[in-house]
């Protein structure tokens, strides 16, 4: 005979645990939607894509195993803030690949697959809509054909699939926004399946879009998706890139189709990551690295070893403003 | 002139000769390789991929069967358990199914020439699985081929082949289910919904998943279901 000890979450509510979430997080607005959720459900009810987290008929097929409360970032959520710890921070740019800025993430995933610290890397890619699609890459070589460079500024299901490889690989690295990082971090301290998750790269993030809205604003300012080359978002300025020319506008501008869950979100710089990547605090076409456990060190190391990227020193100065000043636009308090 | 005709009647002759011996070597010991089915009956190799039947006793309504058949041909039907039954519209005879049973309840016979008046008789259903199925016979000699360096030839024996061998031994010994990662458990508790023999339960009171592995059969439906893989069948001594 074998036994063995399931724990379960607290309820705050007479529900089902998947009404408990949709009380505590879904309702109130603060839902990062970062799909761990939709990832760990048993009976893969709840779902995501480009519209807010919902598990239809969740009062029939629910299985009240708590799973959701359990990997949420959100539920009894205290806000992370802060640069954070970090071993070493510096500026790079990868002589590889081209990215958004300086290739770091594409990088950082190549020399860990080279070097077998991961198997599997799970990335977004995207269509000629900028429609997000979540792909996993086992060799370099998938990373040079899938169009996986560049921020996308839309949501992903990123967590379905880091589930799906945590399931069939023993090493996996994968990149996401703060609140993914979050939300795989309470996975690997609830499942100890999801420490086989080697590499968690966070991205520097002030907030994510539903598709559907970010391209219907877009076109409101008079930009088709498919003639956007390059989206990005420097020094409180949205600049879409395209082939004629550049659409310039305040990011203030946005602030009506920003989710609710990103104004509740004072993480900038994913501080539960292994490696956090983002464009502040270092000059044009470079990325601000910030290293934060020995795994990512050690890739780091390699990196400069192999002599595949340039390195300077980056401003963390910077990257502290911004830290603070988006502490300061999306407060929360309960 | 004379001599000549003398010699081609001796040849007329011989060749006449040779075709009377053949005939009293045809007569009694015939070398034909014509198999007169169905009096005579070709033997067939234990492992000849026949008709199918299911020994009860042995199944553990595990679904391996029906998952493995490539032509879709076994359907499960619920009676008390679930069982197999064959639809010989679409099977293939590859015999995935009887290679792909864990107990060795699923197992071929050397019957291949059945007849089915229509083609709703031809979907046996898992009733109609559980006998081997009934034959006609009339066959009273069973042949086989011989080979060795001086070529091949037919040897006849004066008896009825068994068209139902006896079963081999299970080639895998009997298995359990285990967590292998209880701390990966989602506790979603699915294992306890799917499995048929009650082995998984669930103590809701103390939070406690628990297998019972004298009621386990080893069918592997919870390892295919868990959502985490966390279950695996593993070997009992």
């Amino acid at each position: 005979m074998q036994e063995w000890k399931i724990v379960l979450p607290e309820k705050k509510h007479k529900k089902k645990f998947f009404g408990n979430l949709l009380e505590e997080v879904i309702k109130p607005g603060i839902c990062s939607h970062c799909t761990a959720c939709a990832a760990i459900c048993p009976v893969k009810g709840i779902t995501a894509g480009d519209k807010p987290i919902d598990f239809p008929n969740w009062l029939r097929d629910c299985v009240d195993c708590g799973a959701c409360v359990k990997v949420c970032p959100r539920w009894e959520y205290k806000p992370l803030n802060g640069v954070g710890r970090y071993i070493e921070a510096f500026s790079a740019r990868s002589k590889r690949f081209r990215g958004q800025d300086g290739a770091m993430v594409t990088e950082f995933t190549a020399t860990a697959l080279e070097e077998g610290i991961v198997e599997k890397a799970i990335f977004v890619a995207r269509d000629e809509e900028w429609r997000t699609r979540v792909v996993t890459i086992s060799n370099v070589e998938q990373l040079k054909s899938e169009k996986v460079a560049g921020t996308k500024y839309s949501f992903a299901d990123v967590l379905p699939a880091v589930k799906e490889a945590v399931l069939d690989a023993n090493a996996v690295a994968f990149v996401g926004t703060p609140c993914m990082i979050s939300a795989l971090r309470k996975m690997q301290r609830s499942f100890k399946k999801f420490e086989r998750v080697k590499l968690a790269i966070g991205l520097f993030c002030t907030e994510n879009f539903y598709h559907s809205q970010l391209s219907e604003f877009l076109s409101k300012k008079g930009v088709a998706m498919k003639d956007v080359l390059k989206t990005d978002i420097k020094k409180g300025k949205f600049i879409v890139k395209k082939a004629d020319g550049e659409v310039i506008f305040p990011v203030k501008e946005l602030d009506e189709i920003i989710p609710s869950g990103c104004k509740v979100c004072q993480d900038f710089s994913a501080v539960e990551s292994d490696v956090s990547v983002g464009s502040v605090g270092s000059e044009g076409g470079f990325s601000t690295v910030l290293v934060r456990s020995d795994v990512a060190k050690r890739v780091a190391d390699l990196i400069r070893a192999k002599g595949n990227a340039e390195f300077k020193d980056a401003s963390i100065e910077a990257v502290k403003k911004l830290c603070d000043y988006k502490v300061k636009i999306h407060p929360y308090n309960r | 002139m004379k001599a000549e005709f003398k010699a081609k009647k001796l040849e007329i002759l011989k060749m006449h000769i040779d075709v009377i011996r053949e005939a009293f070597k045809q007569a009694f010991a015939p070398d034909r390789v014509t198999v007169e089915y169905p009096r005579e009956r070709k033997k067939f190799p234990p492992n000849f991929r026949g008709l199918i039947f299911c020994e009860r006793e042995k199944c553990i309504s595990c679904f391996r069967c029906a998952h493995i058949c490539p032509a879709n041909a076994i359907q499960i039907y619920f009676h008390d358990k679930a069982w197999p039954g064959i639809d010989y519209t679409k099977c293939i005879f590859c015999h995935f199914c009887v290679d792909s049973c864990p107990t060795g309840a699923l197992r071929a016979t050397k019957i291949h020439d059945v007849a089915f008046a229509t083609m709703d008789e031809m979907k046996l259903r898992a009733t109609q699985t559980t006998k081997p199925p009934e034959v006609f016979r009339e066959d009273s000699v069973t042949v086989d081929y011989s080979v060795d360096e001086r070529g091949w030839s037919l040897v006849r024996v004066k008896e009825r082949d068994e068209l139902v061998v006896e079963a081999p031994p299970p080639r895998l010994k009997r298995r359990v289910s285990y967590c292998a990662d209880p701390e990966s458990c989602l506790g979603c508790r699915l294992c306890v919904e799917y499995c048929p023999s009650d082995a998984i339960s669930v103590d809701r009171k103390a939070n406690k998943l628990r297998i019972l592995e004298e009621k386990c059969t080893g069918c592997g439906i919870c390892v295919r279901n868990c959502p985490m893989k966390v279950l695996e069948l593993r070997e009992v001594r």
